[in-house]
């Protein structure tokens, strides 16, 4: 298990990614599949820094593996109640360039993930989502 | 790191990572692409939503002016991405 906290803005972003170079070297992990957990963690990451209410200066993100699954978790303390996955989904019926297009980060999380959870509680707001990764 | 990248008229490289901490300056890049577009993406490795909405906003620009905006070259990993989203068949993804 890899465990690691990240300044709560967009410019993470690059240090997050390094954070998934090194957990798939070290796992041995094949590395075309970082680019399905960089997209993961970065949509999670940046809605916790641009939709959660509140928050300390840092997020905490763990990545561990195991029996062909990767578990991505994303921890923010002392925020107010927030469920991303109540955000609506694009809607699809629309024609494509007159989507908004909000709600298409968590829409793509759900699509490359085998499951997502959300969980708030005790003003900590975890998400976790399990990818298939083999090794 | 994100870079655009022009070739002959018309036509424009994409580089690199079109993530949420290029997504800023990236659109203000693509904002002075004027006419129909072909932008090659054989060396753009990610992108995420952040991206696909800069992209998006380019195309929607250059449709209301009468002008295509399309992709060509992309790369499987990226494909997903587009098809997912809905937008490969409008930005000419196949």
């Amino acid at each position: 298990m890899l465990v690691r906290r990240f300044p709560r803005a967009v410019a993470s972003i690059p240090a997050l990614v390094a954070f998934v170079r090194e957990f798939f070297a070290a796992r041995g992990l094949n590395a075309e599949r970082a680019f399905d957990v960089d997209l993961v963690i970065e949509e999670l990451f940046t809605n916790m820094v641009r939709h959660a209410r509140g928050g300390g200066d840092a997020i905490e993100v763990t990545l561990d593996h195991e029996a062909g699954l990767l578990t991505v978790r994303l921890r923010d303390e002392n925020v107010e109640p927030w469920d991303p996955s109540a955000a609506p989904p694009p809607d699809f019926d629309k024609p494509t360039h007159q989507r908004r297009a909000g709600g298409l980060g968590i829409f793509l999380v759900h699509k490359l993930s085998r499951d997502v959870r959300f969980e708030h509680a005790n003003r900590i707001t975890t998400v976790t989502a399990r990818l298939e990764v083999a090794s | 790191m994100f870079k655009l990248e022009p070739l002959a008229t018309g036509r424009v490289k994409l580089i690199g990572r079109l993530d949420a901490a290029e997504a800023e300056q990236a659109s203000s890049v693509f904002a002075g692409l004027e006419g129909p577009i072909d932008a090659d993406c054989s060396a753009l490795e990610y992108i995420s939503s952040a991206g696909i909405s800069v992209l998006m906003v380019t195309y929607k620009r250059l449709h209301q002016k009468g002008h295509a905006f399309r992709l060509s070259a992309v790369q499987p990993r990226v494909r997903n991405v587009f098809i997912y989203s809905g937008l490969a068949p409008l930005l000419g993804v196949e």
